[in-house]
């Protein structure tokens, strides 16, 4: 394994996730060096679990975070404001796999959607053509299904109820993708075997993850240092204002400096702005390239809500590719349905052990327990909208509680918005309507989980002023750090988050390549 | 028994038979299920108790709040019928000691592949080659949707209305939460029979 020395100046990228691990994939294998640093530990395929709490023991973020606002998740889980991965790999160990892209006007939210009052929206400054060549590349390295020659997959039982009723309703735009897990073998990687278990962390390979894909090629490069259980706590800057090293803390607690050339930070949202406050200086008092005070904010997490609905007859949805059936005549902007934006519908299953976590948090009794008792004959699906951005929905740093290494742990505030409810329940009465056209005997309405999509706390801008990066990702304030995460969307979009990430990533490493290729980095 | 009558300090009682017997009530009459093993509720209770002795704070709530079923005003826990000691979880539904046996239990019962068998969940499945040759696609009373995506006469629209007709409810009833659906079958044929959408292929094949 190759191992650089702390004071070698390398590209440090922080997280290891479908942002950091794409990004340290592009740069490796066009040979530049790369120190990737990730907080939790380097799980091996063998190792994943078929089990839901022993998998999410294994792999999630379970370090303490806070949360407070309107959303119920501060009521259901005050200390679990989102699902995500502390892992090699991030959190594409523990995607499903859904992959559409941005729509064209989602870029131009302001523009599309007007002054819609207490969100924040702005313009992307990016486009969807600029982004087209980067969404190809990105597809063809996750193997996404009904895109590029790759198959589709095959109707599971979960997506037989969803696809049925959605032709029932009138819906015309569903199918078993995009996806990105294999059909059939590619890309070096196996068919799926529809083990059922997207959500733990797939031990055949079949779904793509950087964990199997983007780390072991960066790897065999030879230009990739990757140390794991080592977490970044600060970014250092020099007289000039440029990052110059990141400081982190091993497994041991020990503190280490590793310098840097170049520093990108891909911690996924939450994490990403935690560690910008966490590295105030006296040139940034207000966090690191927090000048114009948006870092934390605009925080977004998608409208979402599921519905379980019970039949008859048996369904066994959790057999097979959870996520592999998507809905898309929702997703537009349609303001006559009474809010701006739109959703999908995406077909979900959990098991009795996370279905009884979720489905009602705080609720017991026969209600209850009707919903397991239904549950082989039950099937499930997701709502995914895009929520609005406010100012105040957002991330700080929490003055009390603090994690295992002594620091402030991230605080998130949510209230949703008029717009994000109002979706939210027509999103609920659809699914309803599309059940109820293939004779489910009940449905129940649960609410968010711990936001599994977590966005916008860096986000793009073309004005300094308006927001914390520009169009490739790059700090306003600090000309060589950059953000590589879902924390630079401007605005959510429809869309599952992941492929878009990537494709930012992919279009950020060949901006900088260029910009070291001309000395301007 | 009471553990103000003898010495026991409440760990001592969280160890009791008496604990446990009660605390086995409690989980059951709040988590009612005809088809679940006893051993379920008995597991569940004795990681409760392990839980519970772990931490002061814990064993004092869990403790008295067991102890106190023993001297309700209607009697006893353990006599009360099935619709009173629902009534008094409910009232006590805010105390640390409800919490505590609602969110463990959540954690535990649902955790037992004994109650995952009879709830009709098959689990693990890597070890055995997934689903892919043991039903994961094996619903049978729906006809074979399409799996690719739309290819007909429509564009996909991304701003404005539909050219399509799809059910809607523009007024939407306030809460639909757990229904139980008391339409006859025949009813449901009509709903889905109300259908504004073109019939797919093999739409008729439906057994409902
Ligand atoms: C159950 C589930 C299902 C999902 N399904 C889908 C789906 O179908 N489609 C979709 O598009 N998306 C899905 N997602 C979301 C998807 O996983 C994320 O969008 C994506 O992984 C985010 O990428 P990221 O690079 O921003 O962060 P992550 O992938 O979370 O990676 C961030 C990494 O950074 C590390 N890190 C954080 N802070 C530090 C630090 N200070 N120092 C060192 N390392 C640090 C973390 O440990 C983590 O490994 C799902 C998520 C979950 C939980």
């Amino acid at each position: 394994m190759t191992a650089f020395d702390h004071d070698d100046e390398v590209v440090v990228i922080v997280g290891s996730g479908a942002g950091g691990g794409t990004l340290a994939h592009e740069l490796t294998t066009r040979g530049i060096r790369v120190v990737l640093i990730e907080a939790g530990a380097h799980i091996r395929l063998e190792e994943h679990v078929n089990d839901e709490w022993e998998a999410f023991g294994q792999l999630a973020w379970t370090d303490a975070r806070t949360t407070s606002g309107s959303w119920r998740i501060a009521r259901d889980f005050p200390n679990l404001p989102a699902w995500v991965v502390k892992a090699v790999g991030g959190t594409t160990t523990h995607w499903a796999g859904a992959t559409p892209r941005f729509l064209e006007h989602e870029f131009r939210a302001r523009s599309t959607y007007g002054d819609i009052d207490g969100a924040t929206l702005l313009d992307w400054p990016l486009t969807l053509a600029e982004l087209a060549p980067y969404y190809d590349r990105a597809e063809i390295a996750m193997g996404v299904s009904h895109r590029h020659a790759r198959k589709a997959l095959p109707a599971n039982n979960n997506y037989r109820v969803f696809a049925n009723g959605a032709a029932r309703v009138g819906y015309n735009f569903y199918a078993t993708g995009p996806y990105a897990a294999n059909a059939e073998p590619y890309d070096g990687r196996p068919a799926t075997i529809q083990d059922g278990f997207n959500f733990q962390g797939d031990r055949s390979g079949a779904k793509w993850s950087t964990l199997v894909r983007e780390i072991p090629r960066a790897e065999a490069t030879g230009n990739l240092d990757l140390r794991p259980d080592c977490q970044v706590v600060q970014i250092t800057h020099d007289a000039r204002g440029r990052a110059d090293a990141v400081i982190y803390v091993d497994a041991d607690d020990n503190l280490h400096r590793q310098r840097a050339r170049v520093v990108a930070v891909a911690g996924n949202s939450i994490e990403t702005s935690r560690l910008l406050l966490l590295s105030a200086s006296s040139r940034f008092p207000d966090g690191l390239a927090n000048s114009s005070g948006h870092v934390g904010r605009h925080y977004m997490r998608h409208t979402t809500g599921s519905v379980y609905a019970q039949f008859e007859h048996p369904v066994h949805a959790y057999r097979g590719e959870t996520m592999a059936g998507v809905i898309a005549d929702e997703a537009r902007h349609d303001p006559s349905r009474g809010f701006a934006s739109g959703y999908y519908l995406e077909t979900l299953s959990l098991g009795p052990a996370f279905l009884a976590a979720f489905a009602e948090p705080g609720s017991w009794g026969p209600d209850f327990t009707a919903l397991l008792d239904g549950y082989a004959n039950t099937a499930g699906l997701w709502i995914v909208g895009e929520d609005m951005p406010q100012a105040n929905n957002r991330v700080t740093l929490n003055g009390t509680v603090t994690d295992g290494h002594g620091l402030p742990v991230a605080h998130v505030h949510v209230d949703d918005h008029p717009n994000d409810t109002a979706m939210r329940e027509h999103g609920y009465r659809q699914a309803e309507l599309l059940y109820d056209a293939v004779g489910s005997v009940s449905a129940h309405r649960t609410p968010p989980y711990p936001s599994t999509h977590n966005l916008g706390t860096s986000r793009m801008s073309v004005k300094p002023e308006d927001g914390v990066t520009n169009a490739f990702g790059r700090t306003h304030d600090v000309p060589n750090l950059f953000v590589s995460d879902g924390s630079v969307f401007t605005t959510g979009g429809a869309a599952n988050p992941t492929l878009t990430i990537v494709a930012l990533a992919m279009r950020q490493a060949e901006h900088i390549v260029d910009l070291f290729s001309r000395h301007e980095l | 028994m009471t553990s103000h009558a003898t010495t026991e300090a409440p760990r001592r009682f969280l160890e009791s038979e008496r604990a446990h017997v009660l605390l086995v009530r409690v989980i059951r009459i709040a988590f009612p299920h005809d088809t679940l093993p006893d051993s379920a509720y008995e597991r569940t209770a004795d990681s409760l108790l392990d839980l519970a002795v772990r931490t002061n704070r814990m064993t004092l709530a869990v403790a008295n709040g067991l102890d106190s079923l023993g001297s309700l005003p209607a009697g006893d826990f353990l006599g009360l019928t099935v619709e009173e000691a629902f009534e008094h979880l409910r009232a006590i539904e805010r105390t640390e000691f409800f919490s505590f046996v609602r969110g463990n239990t959540v954690l535990t019962l649902y955790n037992l592949p004994e109650v995952w068998e009879v709830l009709g969940y098959e689990g693990a499945s890597v070890e055995k080659g997934g689903y892919l040759t043991r039903g994961f696609d094996d619903l049978d009373w729906l006809p074979e949707p399409r799996v690719e995506e739309y290819s007909g006469e429509f564009s996909r629209v991304e701003i404005g209305a539909l050219p399509y007709a799809v059910t809607t409810d523009p007024t939407p009833e306030p809460d639909r939460r757990t229904l139980p659906d008391r339409r006859t079958a025949a009813d449901r044929r009509t709903a889905a029979d109300r259908r504004r959408a073109p019939k797919r292929p093999g739409a008729d094949e439906v057994t409902l």
